[in-house]
């Protein structure tokens, strides 16, 4: 097996992780060294994070300590002494106990899948996106979790998204999310005191998505809500758009793809046990090494646009960008959306028991910090109002994407956390350019492949980008293969 | 889950609500009081007389008048009530109350059980009640009434309501052996479909009943009528169960049908389902240990037996005496409520307890019960850890959300003591009161007759676990109410929910996100949420 190390060189995988593993947790316990830990030991998490570590806002230099550990432990290829396996628990993001231990461990589609969070997200560098080898099969894990087909009657097909800006997207959700949430308010105290029906147009960022109508008993019918779930809550994250926070993922995906169960979902307090998935391993993630995972993660830079281009190049992106515009691709693509703040706080604001709250655990694992403090953030731009553009080119909003005539996009036949097969959350573009193949699937190759398959809201977008010339289409994909990760 | 007597009980790591006693400050001042009569009873309707879907309480002062208290509670904050001044809610000899709506309209009535004349009062806008005894038909006659409950019976456009007494004060050799009967009135049908409960049912003999309660036993559809006795007054009597199909005499189940003798010191009935399979657990509270009966379903099921057996022991829930301080005589348990306190998804046991007045056979001091739902199965005992372990003889209660926070507080009224209001301020952790588990709260809500849709059940799933919820009216300790369906979630963000309505149609599935008040309203395939006002409004 090969995989990344801390510096992002392939290397062989048991010494070396370990080794970069060390690195962090020597910085965690540099006061009290543990002297039983020896370099070729299979364990990859033989120490977990130091909690005191995380508590209240951090400054640069106790920033860039901490991202060693959580790339560490995003790198680390867990093992059974850290607590891999889940022989009585299924993938579910609920604890749901197995009726019997599967006969196989490791299944390429039930799971478990992977060693390490970097073993899919690594294209073009870790933290990036998967090819179609490491598509994912997603089902509930309720019913039939062990289901060794890739039959889409049983699991939809996902391929790994990159998460590099993934911090600016999750704040950017917490904020629409507020607002949102504002506008409702507003809404029921203008309709209680008014004693009439209100309507509100449920706009932030200048997303809309869609009405409320509120009545003046404080009852509010979310039946014209337009992309989002009626809880108001962006979740920005998945091909979905049903994650959360990138805690909430990081927790599922630590279950699910690992069998590493985090204590704040699976530990004593909501399973009553300390081992959940009967592996003989407690404590296998602590709130302080989900925390650790986040921030890293968190702060990863956003990806960029390509400027070293030759200039026959230059000029067709350019001419692509104004394309784009033109035949509507944007209206769901936003080039950007404005970002009040860069701090982030960890816990986030929007998660509901089973992930980490904010003072949940009083003071410790209470984090804030800057995103301002890193490198990249000088390199946001900024308008008029002093508010960071961030150029995901999406909308974090949901839409059918599929239709009777255009279906490829429509090939998934389970709908996910009550949101219908066809319908996905807006592809933030940014990156694109570094993280063929395309498509929820990963089964399309090009961008031509993935823009003629846009059916539904995006049909009349894709059918003037079907019309045009052959030059236009090329000067589109000139213009989004600027768009690409620089770690 | 499965649960083996023998088997170590499973350590408990869930969450343990920490309350706050504010009744005083709540404005809250009543106290349940008075002789020999008033040694039972100490009701609280919990109910939304004003629309606001903030739940108000009605509490019975036994010799001292009793009062409606509006809710005046800040979301999520301290808890304020404001007596209602009206002459028509301040009524002397009261035992108890239930929330109920008798005439379809858009207004909470209410059933007051006295020491004497029982009273219905009509409900009007903003809190206002009329005595409406002439106008429903009804004789309240002049019996010691300590129990009810009432139920929609099929083709019915106004419920059936059981009236349950206890001794026949005029009986000669009473109190000893002379209990009085207990009643069913249903309503006649007649041209202007008003309700007119001119013909009572004697349901006898009577056992000196101190709880019942309408239940679908047997998951056929058809409700039976339960009734908790007390076997201090009864003799030969014992805990009963009455056949009340629709349109015909009432039955009591007899030996021959499978039913048990049980004699108990009943004082009152709590039911939930605590393994979802439909057929109800019944809590019956007693002096000595509490019971809980699960029934025998292959036979419940198969030939309509009520066959039951006690799983009190088994679950840890015998409660039998108090659970800290230096008393080890026999407890004694009067109101009984199923709940999900900590939001966990397995269901808890609230029972007041206090004794009767100076036995002393019994203990003096008795706290009230908190029995947290373990994954084992069993309860674990946290009242002293919640901080509701008062000095108190607990006697009616309420487990409500009164500040629209998802936390239940608990609302208990005491004999000879003011009531103790607890505020659920949140979870016990190392570092103070924590977040808990996510919730849900639904309000059930059908047009034209049984608006409230009591009799409905509701399945509410998430990932592999359901859980079981119904509308019931009656029950407890001289207590009951209306309002929202208290749901924990745990860690789940979500929730599918499925109603069968009381006629026994069954709704599509909603999807309900946690953290809510949710309105499903029949014939409507959308759900709506309801947020309470806030502070800034």
């Amino acid at each position: 097996m090969r995989t990344l190390n801390c510096n992002n060189q392939p290397l062989l995988s048991g010494f070396t992780l370990s080794f970069c593993l060390y690195g962090a947790v020597a910085f965690a316990q540099a006061s009290e060294p543990n002297n039983s830990i020896n370099p070729w030991d299979d364990a990859a998490l033989p120490v977990h994070t130091d909690a005191a570590l995380l508590e209240g806002e951090l400054d640069k230099t106790t920033l860039l300590k901490l991202l060693d550990q959580g790339e560490a432990l995003f790198n680390a290829a867990f093992t059974t002494q850290d607590g891999v396996g889940r022989p009585m628990a299924t993938q579910a993001i609920i604890p749901t106990k197995r009726k019997r231990a599967a006969r196989e461990e490791f299944s390429r589609t039930a799971g478990l899948d992977a060693s390490a969070c970097s073993s899919c997200h690594n294209q073009p560098a870790i933290g990036g996106a998967g090819d179609f080898v490491a598509n994912v099969f997603v089902s509930e894990g309720f019913q039939l979790a062990d289901f060794d087909t890739t039959d889409p009657q049983f699991s939809n097909e996902r391929n790994t998204n990159h998460l590099f800006g993934a911090g600016l997207v999750e704040l950017l959700a917490r904020e629409m999310s507020t607002e949102l949430a504002k506008l409702r308010q507003t809404g029921l105290a203008l309709a209680r005191s008014t004693g009439e029906t209100t309507t509100v147009d449920l706009v932030t960022k200048g997303v809309n998505f869609g009405k409320l109508d509120i009545h003046p008993d404080g009852v509010v019918s979310t039946k014209r809500l337009e992309g989002i779930d009626t809880d108001l809550i962006i979740k920005p994250f998945s091909q979905k758009g049903v994650i959360t926070s990138l805690r909430q993922f990081s927790v599922n995906a630590l279950n699910h793809h690992h069998g590493m169960q985090a204590n704040e979902r699976f530990g004593p307090r909501w399973t009553g046990t300390d081992d959940f998935d009967e592996d003989q391993v407690t404590n296998e993630i602590s709130d302080a090494d989900v925390s650790a995972l986040v921030l890293w993660q968190a702060t990863l830079q956003p990806p960029t646009v390509e400027t070293d281009l030759p200039a026959s190049w230059t000029a067709a992106a350019a001419r692509g960008s104004k394309k784009f515009d033109e035949i509507g691709c944007n209206a769901c693509h936003q080039r950007t959306l404005p970002l009040d703040s860069l701090v982030f706080a960890d816990p986030g604001p929007m998660d509901a028991a089973g992930t980490l709250r904010t003072g949940e655990n009083g003071a410790t694992n209470n984090t804030v910090y800057d995103l301002a403090l890193l490198d990249w953030a000088s390199r946001l731009e900024k308008d008029a109002q002093g508010r960071w553009l961030v150029p995901l080119f999406g909308d974090l909003k949901r839409h059918v994407i599929a239709d009777n005539k255009v279906d490829h996009l429509g090939n998934e036949l389970l709908s996910q956390r009550f949101v219908e097969r066809n319908v996905f959350m807006t592809s933030e573009l940014w990156g694109i350019g570094s993280t063929a193949p395309y498509g929820h699937r990963g089964d399309l190759t090009t961008l031509v492949d993935i823009i003629s398959a846009h059916g539904g809201d995006a049909r009349d977008s894709r059918d003037v980008y079907v019309k045009l010339n052959e030059t236009e289409k090329s000067d589109i994909t000139a213009f989004l293969k600027t768009l690409v990760i620089k770690p | 889950m499965s649960v083996v007597a023998e088997s170590e009980p499973m350590a408990f790591h869930a969450d343990v609500p920490i309350y706050a006693e504010e009744a005083s400050a709540a404005g809250l001042t009543i106290q349940y009081d008075g002789p020999w009569e008033y040694f039972v009873g100490g009701g609280v309707a919990t109910f939304d007389c004003n629309a606001d879907r903030i739940p108000d309480v009605f509490i019975a002062g036994g010799a001292n008048e009793s009062a409606l208290f509006i809710n005046r509670s800040e979301t999520g904050g301290t808890l304020a009530f404001e007596k209602s001044t009206q002459q028509s809610t301040s009524i002397e000899r009261v035992t108890g109350a239930y929330p109920i709506n008798i005439d379809n309209d858009d207004w909470i009535d209410l059933v007051i059980l006295r020491v004497g004349e029982n009273q219905l009062l009509k409900g009007g806008p903003n809190c206002t009640f009329t005595q409406a005894n002439a106008s429903f038909g009804f004789d309240g006659g002049s019996a010691w009434s300590t129990a009810f409950s009432a139920t929609f019976e099929n083709g019915q456009s106004h419920p059936t309501l059981a009236i349950g007494n206890y001794v026949d004060r005029t009986a000669p050799g009473s109190p000893w052996g002379t209990c009085e009967d207990n009643q069913l009135l249903r309503p006649l049908n007649n041209d202007n479909n008003q309700a007119n409960y001119s013909e009572p049912l004697t349901l006898s003999p009577g056992h000196c009943s101190l709880s019942m309660l309408f239940t679908d036993w047997n998951k056929s559809g058809k409700e039976a009528l339960r009734i908790t006795n007390d076997r201090h007054y009864h003799r030969g009597g014992e805990e009963q169960l009455w056949n009340i199909s629709s349109g015909k005499y009432p039955r009591l189940f007899t030996r021959a049908d499978g039913w048990q003798s049980l004699v108990i010191w009943g004082m009152g009935i709590a039911e939930g389902d605590l393994n979802a399979d439909g057929f109800p657990e019944y809590v019956l509270t007693s002096m000595g240990d509490t019971k809980i009966q699960t029934v025998d379903v292959v036979q419940a099921s198969e030939e309509q037996r009520p066959v039951y057996e006690d799983i009190a022991y088994q679950r840890g829930a015998t409660a039998h005496r108090p659970y800290t301080g230096e008393d080890l005589k026999p407890s004694t348990g009067w109101h009984a409520q199923f709940a999900d306190i900590n939001n966990d998804t397995l269901l808890d046991l609230y029972i007041a307890k206090g004794n009767v007045e100076r036995m002393e056979d019994f203990a003096r001091f008795d706290p009230d019960n908190l029995l947290l739902g373990n994954h084992d199965g069993r309860f674990v005992e946290r009242g002293d850890k919640a901080g509701i372990a008062l000095d108190r003889r607990g006697r009616g209660a309420s487990v409500t959300d009164f500040n629209a926070d998802g936390l239940l507080d608990l609302l208990v009224v005491n004999r000879g003591a003011p009531v103790s209001l607890f505020r659920n301020t949140g979870f016990a952790s190392e570092h103070g009161p924590r977040q808990g588990g996510n919730w849900l709260a639904i309000e059930l809500k059908q047009n034209g007759i049984n608006r409230q849709a009591l009799g409905a059940k509701l399945a509410i799933k998430t990932g592999n676990k359901t859980q079981v919820r119904h509308i019931k009216l009656g029950g407890g300790h001289a207590s009951g109410q209306l309002g929202f369906v208290h749901v924990g979630l745990g860690v789940a963000e979500r929730a599918t929910v499925r109603v069968q309505w009381p006629d026994g149609e069954w709704s599509a599935a909603f999807r309900l996100f946690a953290n809510h008040f949710a309105v499903i309203e029949r014939g409507d395939a959308h759900v709506s949420y309801w947020y309470p006002p806030t502070a800034q409004e």
